[in-house]
């Protein structure tokens, strides 16, 4: 953690040194999220990494935004923070307008794209991957929207998507599973299968999960629960055993 | 008269006018006019051309009538290297908000925006304001079509049926008592020509004096178009409208 050094060194060399974020402090990990019927669900754990323990085990990674939209974060918690607040932002002057419009999901992505890249661009990111879903009625009835952008900036839409460890274990059962107009009872059961595997397999994961969903009528995020683990294998129940000697 | 308080732009007179955005308005009042009539499927707009020199070279670009994005255009009536600076700056403001938003501007939030610009120079800066008033039509995904009037004061008001420019009054009250809600375009069209040849100075409606543009959905794609009217296309609605009277010269 030598982030402070560096600068120090810099200003004591008398320059103005560079200022670049190095790496992340309190991460979370993966988001997951896909269209459904009506909308969009979205799902992650309420874990914040520091390093490689697993400090905070209760922090909300997916909030609402304006009245159309979802947006979960992954990565760099502080830098998901500041981003809420620039969307903060970003809706109270939308609201200011007052004239009948509102950002939708798609104009919300574009502009966190803008963000994300020009933040990159000055070498001081924000060191996230963004997921952000929502539904917004279009003049072709109601358009459901999902799209990630990172701390890069790429960016792009589809119909299911994941960051971080969930790109390498919940897209494949998405893409093989995933269909068109699911019912909210079947999404869930995707997402939770999804969450379940994450859980298993991914070591910063704790067992303790938000879903949310937005749709036509709104966003409701859910209060987290735990799902049920089975560890009950018979290799574990006596883990020592072909183990020669203590060496 | 109150002479003293007209130089500068931004302090009022005792009788609380503001006298150079008034002088700004007198400046439009001599200017070709311009008429915007809204319709149940698109937003007609009609200019008068005032130079029409046959020493004038035929350019490609339009004199009254400008896009500003795809699914917001304008009809000018004024000084129109004001009208340019504006039409410019509303143009990087659309191009702006659709880089950020990926969507196209609401056309009210665009106007808005070019009229608190006009009305900054009304308070600050003690520069004169702009000699232009503007007739906005566009399309949103919110609103629909939408016809806004602004003028040089930075007030604007979204209108069914407006007009800029010289005898822009009687033009005015001419639309308010034949304009009908929900008339298709070619019904604004007509209208717009009858009331234009009515209060225009010039003796003869020919297709070289006048600009007709429309906004409206592209039947097949429902995508905004914004289309500018051929001289030819011109020529035939005027005759259609029992309006056209031979040129003097063939």
């Amino acid at each position: 953690m030598d982030a402070c050094g560096t600068q120090a060194a810099a200003a004591a060399a008398g320059g103005e040194g560079t200022q670049r974020t190095l790496y992340p402090y309190v991460t979370g990990n993966s988001v997951i999220a896909m269209k459904y019927k009506d909308g969009v669900i979205m799902a992650c754990d309420t874990g914040a990494s520091y390093g490689s323990t697993l400090r905070y085990k209760s922090v909300e990674r997916i909030k609402a935004v304006g009245k159309h939209s979802l947006i979960g974060g992954s990565g760099e918690f502080s830098d998901f923070q500041e981003i809420l607040r620039y969307l903060d932002e970003l809706t109270l002057s939308d609201h200011m307008w007052d004239d009948g419009n509102s950002l939708g999901p798609k104009e919300i992505h574009a502009y966190l794209t803008r963000v994300m890249y020009n933040r990159r661009n000055k070498f001081d990111p924000l060191w996230n991957s963004l997921v952000l879903g929502g539904v917004k009625k279009g003049p072709k009835g109601d358009e459901k929207y999902l799209g990630m952008v990172n701390m890069i900036g790429t960016h792009f839409e589809d119909n299911h998507l994941a960051t971080g460890f969930g790109n390498h274990m919940a897209i494949p059962i998405l893409r093989a599973e995933w269909r068109e107009d699911m019912t909210f009872e079947e999404a869930i059961k995707l997402i939770e299968k999804c969450l379940l595997v994450l859980l298993y397999r991914d070591r910063s994961s704790i067992n303790k999960f938000q879903i949310a969903k937005i749709t036509t009528e709104g966003s409701t995020i859910y209060p987290p629960y735990a799902l049920k683990t089975n560890w009950g294998f018979s290799a574990f129940e006596n883990p020592s055993k072909g183990a020669v000697g203590t060496w | 008269m109150s002479r003293r308080y007209d130089s500068r732009t931004t302090i009022f007179s005792p009788e609380g006018r503001l006298y150079q955005v008034e002088y700004a308005m007198e400046a439009i009042g001599n200017a070709g006019s311009a008429l915007g009539i809204l319709a149940s499927d698109g937003v007609v707009l009609v200019g008068e051309k005032k130079v029409t020199s046959k020493l004038l070279q035929a350019s490609r670009s339009a004199e009254k009538m400008y896009k500003v994005d795809s699914h917001l255009a304008c009809a000018v009536a004024g000084i129109m290297s004001d009208a340019n600076i504006l039409i410019n700056t509303a143009r990087l403001h659309a191009q702006r908000y659709a880089l950020s938003y990926q969507e196209p501007i609401p056309v009210e939030q665009l106007v808005q925006s070019l009229c608190d610009t006009k009305q900054g120079y009304t308070q600050f800066g003690g520069l004169r304001p702009f000699g232009v008033s503007f007739l906005f039509a566009g399309w949103d995904r919110t609103h629909g079509f939408q016809l806004y009037m602004s003028d040089p004061s930075g007030n604007y008001g979204g209108w069914k049926a407006a007009a800029v420019g010289a005898n822009s009054q009687a033009a005015q009250s001419m639309l308010k008592q034949d304009y009908r809600d929900g008339m298709t375009r070619e019904e604004a069209v007509a209208l717009a020509l009858k009331v234009l040849s009515k209060t225009m100075d010039s003796t003869s409606l020919t297709a070289e004096k006048l600009e007709l543009a429309e906004v409206f959905l592209q039947p097949g794609t429902g995508e905004v178009q914004y289309q500018l009217c051929s001289p030819d296309a011109m020529g035939k609605l005027l005759a259609k409208a029992g309006l056209t009277q031979p040129a003097p010269e063939a």
